[in-house]
């Protein structure tokens, strides 16, 4: 009787998806917050440690309590968790998800004025996959492509909402830096084919160098046009707004996050260096590879590091590295993630978490910390999510088996205690959704007008192995 | 009276079918003269201006429909419209028992008499070097002196570029059009637009008003330049605005009290966009998607600018924002359709896609519904009798038939501010009709006479219009496309083309794997059509290249928009002779015989004999942004070539030089910053004529020469 009652409730929950479907062509799986009770779980806090057989309730998206024997508020949705984990949603510190269009503004060498919120795409199929691997929240990064790239966005991955819902509220901005091979175009020099300045590592130094030289011209011009309409003069033309440069002016008052792609010592020492000159903290130093043999002058300048956990060796800077490096960063006290820089590789952050207890020995704790607290450290929104506690923003994932296994996977994924990712929901709407697309086929608008073949049409926004967020070309969205 | 009438028909029947006669004969002879004017209203009607449409119904728009009357047109203007109004004995009269009288259809948004850029291997220069051939569409014109790049002009006036005629406004008149708002072609700043009667001889007659609004795209530039990327286009439109507004205010400060002041410079691109900022002018985006229309209301909450949405396929789902901003939408009629079959083992289309084309046609219904105004357009179709057909499908799925006529008529016309002259039937308005046997939105609608400012245009039969030109055979085309990789981007294809009408059939093979073209139509010389392509690189992807050119005798060339790609140019020969012109449609597509007409303007070859390219062409190309001329020595001995090409990057041998009939090709090499790279020419020799394409390690670039004298 129980297991009809769940085949109906399922049913009914299919339809429901499949209609709501039609016009959104995308799912909301659970509708608004609900208030959920997940019983009886092994919830891995990352920030206290694992706690056995426990409960956390969530309530008008946050979670308000995380103890033993809560009581379900009248209404709420309560998952019994029995021999299931919990942990707080993954947060992926380098993503290109979600963005229509390049990645990359890469006409100049300075292109702070980019944007990434300008282009966020909230129907890339990118996100629910995301979702569906636990992860919860996002930082959207302008490519690699110049040294000094365009703003950053930080998400929740708010599936079925507009995009305006994406961004998280009060999340410190942040830019996008980049050093080495990808901003001095070593890899994309045509014979024959003038190149875009800068060519070498000196160049990318020297852009970056002359850009906050001008942007502090720039805060002194307004500084003294304040000043003199302080004082009362009249008939003064203001000086111009700089898109450019305001980004800038920003990162000098320590108002906007400096997430810097490198890859080779040298010109880590050299953006830290540079820094130190202007003033102002690198946030984040992004794939940085040898950061294992600067990690004490990482620390020393206070930035964090985000890595891949074991790829490697697709162009020269990437070659001298090594899988202990995210250990060995995190045992020098610097806030260590790992990223994605891969809308396939974020389904598995937690895969590439694991990966460093094997090589590096990080406890649990310090693994799991790797792809939750930790990035939301680095983003600045630790303050709301990254951890199971008291007052957080209920992002939060209910694994088959312990996270860090490869055996487990996600069932169900809670964003602001929105239910948006539910694997036996996905499974169940399957044939409503084929059933759908026989019937859409039939209409006229979807039917062939002449016979012949094309080839089999090969799935959008691949990759190459090689590259890393410089080149990717999403074609999937842009199909008309 | 009654009788009188009855007798008088048949009479005047005879009447008009002879001068129907009369005026087919003159037109076209007007038409072999080959003159720029626009020859669309008849000799027969030349010096009438004053007609009586009796008897027919009226469907006025602005007021309650008429079942049986008469409109009187006098001097261009509908001078009298009603139930009970007397024929003038001054007019000329039509019977319009059995017909129905519109207001005359307005495409709310197109780029009628806009010329395109012509894709001649100087245009790539223009378009910014090397890249730029790689690159979006060029704008079709560029502003002198101008502070920004081509495609990023505001100041560009439609009605500073417009041309009358043409087979575009023809095609649009045959379906029932006889005004529109027309738009620079470009990229980011397209220009302002212009509303256009689609008659007159001279582009100042056919204006109804300009400028009418100023039409922001998202187009990044390419060719090198800032802005590449979506990213950059918003942020260059935003940098732009908040530059107008200090240019408005530093010029307000200045002209209060300029001494001690450096004056401001002087910014017509700047000056261009005041108007916007102050809510004088509207702004027109390309927004379809839901999230490409929230960023739109977006930018216009921003900047406190009077927003219209273009093509809105899904601005249903805005609705109630839309509403609530008072945006009005011009709705795009081109519907998304599935251009191609697909093969078993392909993979199945996205659902989303599947949706996407049965959802189109409800669009319209939920916006009226919403109370969302809208109105509809063309949005670049190539066969324009999906105008109407697509309007009825809106009907079908679920607006209401008048609203849809007031989309069609009232409705842009209210949105573009000429409502006091177009868009109803009404005594003062400017007489533009669009005359229907059945209802418009029937599917056996037919249209029987189109008036445009009071003067009957005549509507030629589909067939004539092509211009005798005849795209039927096999074509060799290269295509010529480039994104920012690397990649060979020279593609060879075989073209299989069969023409009936202004219908084209048939296929493409080669390079870009196999498919069968969709939606071909040939007007005037100018083809258009659609077929699926696969490209290998980055990554292994079918999509629907669009490929838009002219045919001139055995030449084909024009562009080719590769979905979700950029574009990119093609041209291409016919293989064999030249089918006859229009009208004898060869079966199956086979080329006719050796021997057939020699295509007009091309100097007729012995058949077998090749050639000779032996003597000195002056070369034209483009290369890195700059025009490059080469002379070129050549001597032929047999099928083997030899010489040198002269240029400014040195003077190269040239080595495995060789002819086949009317084709040939060598390489040499060129100098550039101090690097030789090869090069290999290749194309077609036509006379004193040559044209082809010379390959380079980066890509492929269009040459073009003549031989010296």
């Amino acid at each position: 009787m129980k297991r009809l009652l769940t085949l109906a409730f399922l049913l009914t929950l299919a339809c429901a998806v499949a209609s709501a479907q039609t016009r959104g062509g995308q799912a909301r799986a659970g509708g608004a917050a609900q208030d959920t009770l997940i019983r009886n779980a092994t919830v891995l806090t990352a920030s206290h440690g694992a706690l056995p057989a426990t409960d956390v309730l969530i309530r008008n998206g946050k979670i308000v309590a995380v103890g033993q024997n809560l009581k379900a508020p009248e209404g709420a949705r309560v998952v019994d968790a029995t021999g299931k984990f919990v942990s707080p949603g993954i947060i992926d510190p380098h993503s290109h998800s979600m963005m229509d269009g390049s990645v990359n503004e890469c006409t100049k060498s300075v292109t702070s004025m980019a944007n990434t919120r300008d282009i966020l795409n909230p129907t890339a199929i990118d996100i629910y996959r995301e979702l569906a691997g636990g992860t919860t929240a996002a930082l959207l990064l302008h490519g690699s492509c110049n040294s000094i790239g365009g703003q950053s966005t930080t998400v929740k991955l708010k599936w079925g909402h507009p995009a305006a819902d994406y961004p998280v509220p009060g999340a410190p901005p942040g830019i996008k830096f980049a050093l080495g091979e990808n901003p001095k175009r070593s890899n994309f020099n045509v014979p024959g084919l003038q190149g875009r300045y800068p060519a070498t590592r000196m160049g990318v130094e020297e852009t970056i160098r002359d850009a906050f030289m001008r942007a502090r011209d720039y805060r002194a011009d307004w500084d003294d046009y304040r000043a003199r309409t302080a004082r009362g003069e009249k008939n003064l033309i203001p000086p111009r707004r700089d898109l450019e440069l305001e980004p800038l002016v920003e990162v000098l008052e320590g108002k906007r996050y400096v997430h810097s792609h490198c890859y080779r010592a040298d010109e880590i020492l050299m953006l830290m260096n540079l820094a130190d000159e202007f003033g102002f903290k690198i946030r984040t130093l992004q794939h940085v590879l040898e950061g294992y043999k600067v990690a004490s002058e990482i620390a020393k300048h206070g930035a964090m590091g985000s890595t891949f956990t074991d790829f490697w060796g697709y162009k020269l800077e990437a070659y001298d590295a090594i899988p202990y490096n995210a250990a060995i960063m995190t045992r020098h006290g610097i806030v260590t993630t790992v990223n994605s820089d891969s809308d396939e590789r974020a389904r598995r952050l937690n895969i590439e978490a694991a990966k460093t207890m094997r090589y590096g020995g990080l406890t649990e704790e310090e693994a799991l910390r790797l792809v939750t607290l930790n990035p939301a450290i680095q983003l600045g929104i630790d303050n709301r999510t990254g951890s199971i506690d008291v007052g957080k923003d209920a992002d939060i994932v209910v694994w088959s088996a312990h996270p860090l296994s490869v055996y487990s996977h996600p069932e169900l994924t809670f964003v602001d205690g929105e239910l948006l990712f539910d694997r036996q929901a996905d499974i169940a709407r399957r044939p409503a959704l084929e059933a759908e697309r026989k019937q859409l086929e039939q209409a006229e608008a979807n039917r062939a007008p002449a016979q012949g073949g094309t080839p089999p049409r090969a799935p959008g926004a691949i990759r190459r192995a090689y590259a890393d967020d410089d080149d990717k070309q999403d074609v999937e969205d842009n199909q008309r | 009276m009654r009788h009188l009438r009855k007798k008088l028909l048949p009479a005047l029947l005879v009447a008009l079918a002879l001068s129907a006669l009369g005026f087919a004969a003159t037109a076209g002879a007007q038409r072999r003269r080959g003159g720029g004017a626009d020859v669309a209203t008849t000799d027969a009607n030349a010096g009438v201006n004053v007609y009586a449409i009796t008897n027919a119904r009226i469907v006025t728009v602005s007021g309650a429909t008429i079942e049986r009357g008469t409109v009187v047109i006098r001097d261009g203007l509908i001078a009298a419209v009603g139930a009970n109004v007397a024929a003038p004995p001054d007019a000329r009269p039509i019977d319009g028992t059995g017909l129905t009288v519109y207001p005359g259809l307005i495409d709310a948004s197109s780029t009628l008499g806009i010329p395109r850029p012509t894709p001649s291997p100087g245009a790539a220069g223009a378009a910014g070097g090397f890249a730029g051939l790689f690159g979006q569409s060029a704008p079709s014109a560029t502003s002198p002196n101008s502070t920004q790049l081509p495609g990023l002009q505001p100041e560009i006036l439609a009605s500073d570029i417009l041309r009358p005629g043409g087979p575009e406004i023809e095609a649009a008149r045959n379906a029932g059009i006889t005004s529109a708002q027309t738009v620079p072609r470009g990229n980011v700043f397209l220009g302002q637009s212009a509303v256009i009667n689609l008659a007159g001889d001279s582009p100042q007659a056919m204006i109804v008003r300009s400028p009418v609004a100023l039409y922001i795209g998202l187009n990044p530039i390419g060719g090198g330049q800032y802005p590449g990327s979506l990213m950059g286009v918003f942020s260059s439109v935003r940098q732009m605005l908040l530059d107008a507004r200090r240019y408005r205010e530093a010029n307000e400060i200045y002209e209060h009290n300029p001494r001690g002041l450096r004056r401001p410079e002087q910014d017509k691109s700047l000056a261009a966009l005041l108007p916007v900022l102050d809510r004088r002018m509207p702004v027109v985006m390309q927004a379809d998607r839901e999230r490409e229309i929230e960023r739109a209301l977006d930018l216009a909450q921003e900047f406190n600018l009077q927003m219209i949405i273009n093509g809105g396929q899904e601005s249903d789902r805005v609705a109630a924002r839309l509403k609530a901003l008072n945006v009005p939408v011009l709705l795009s009629l081109n519907f998304p359709r599935r251009t191609a079959a697909a093969s078993s083992e392909a993979d199945p289309e996205p659902l989303r896609v599947l949706r996407e084309r049965v959802e189109a046609q409800k669009t319209a219904g939920r916006l009226a519904a919403a109370g969302v105004r809208f109105a509809f357009q063309s949005g670049g179709m190539t066969t324009m009798s999906d105008f109407l057909a697509n309007a009825a499908r809106a009907v079908e799925g679920g607006l209401a038939r008048d609203e849809a006529v007031r989309a069609l008529t009232l409705r842009p016309a209210e949105i573009l501010g000429v409502s006091n002259q177009l868009g109803s039937i009404e005594v003062g308005k400017i007489a533009n009709l669009t005359v229907t046997r059945g209802d418009l939105l029937a599917r056996d609608r037919r249209i029987t006479q189109v008036f445009i400012d009071g003067r009957q245009i005549e509507l030629r039969p589909a067939a004539t219009s092509t211009g005798g030109a005849n795209a039927s055979g096999t074509w060799s085309l290269t295509i010529n496309l480039a994104g920012s990789g690397n990649e060979k981007q020279e593609f060879g294809v075989t073209l299989t083309l069969q023409q009936q009408g202004e219908r084209l059939s048939g296929s493409l093979q080669g390079q870009l794997g196999s498919g069968t073209i969709a939606n071909g139509t040939i007007s005037g010389g100018d083809v258009n059509f659609t077929v699926p392509i696969t490209l290998t690189a980055p990554a292994s992807q079918t999509t629907d290249a669009i490929f838009s050119g002219t045919v001139a005798g055995g030449e084909m060339r024009g562009t080719v928009q590769i979905v979700g790609r950029g574009s990119g140019s093609f041209v291409g020969t016919r293989a064999g002779a030249q089918p006859p012109p229009t009208g004898t449609t060869p079966q199956g597509g086979t080329t006719t015989p050796a021997g057939g007409q020699p295509p007009a303007g091309t100097r007729p070859q012995p058949a077998g004999a090749a050639t000779s390219l032996s003597g000195t062409w002056a070369l034209t190309s483009s290369f890195g942004g700059q025009q490059i001329t080469s002379t070129l020595t050549l001597e032929q001995q047999g099928d083997r070539l030899s010489g040198r090409v002269e240029s400014r990057f040195g003077t190269g041998e040239i080595t495995d030089g060789s002819v086949t009939g009317n084709t040939f090709r060598f390489s040499t090499n060129a100098t550039f910053g101090g690097q030789t790279i090869s090069l290999t020419y290749e194309g077609t020799v036509s006379g004193n004529q040559m044209s082809g394409n010379v390959t380079t390690p980066r890509g492929s670039i269009p040459f073009s020469g003549t031989r010296n004298p």
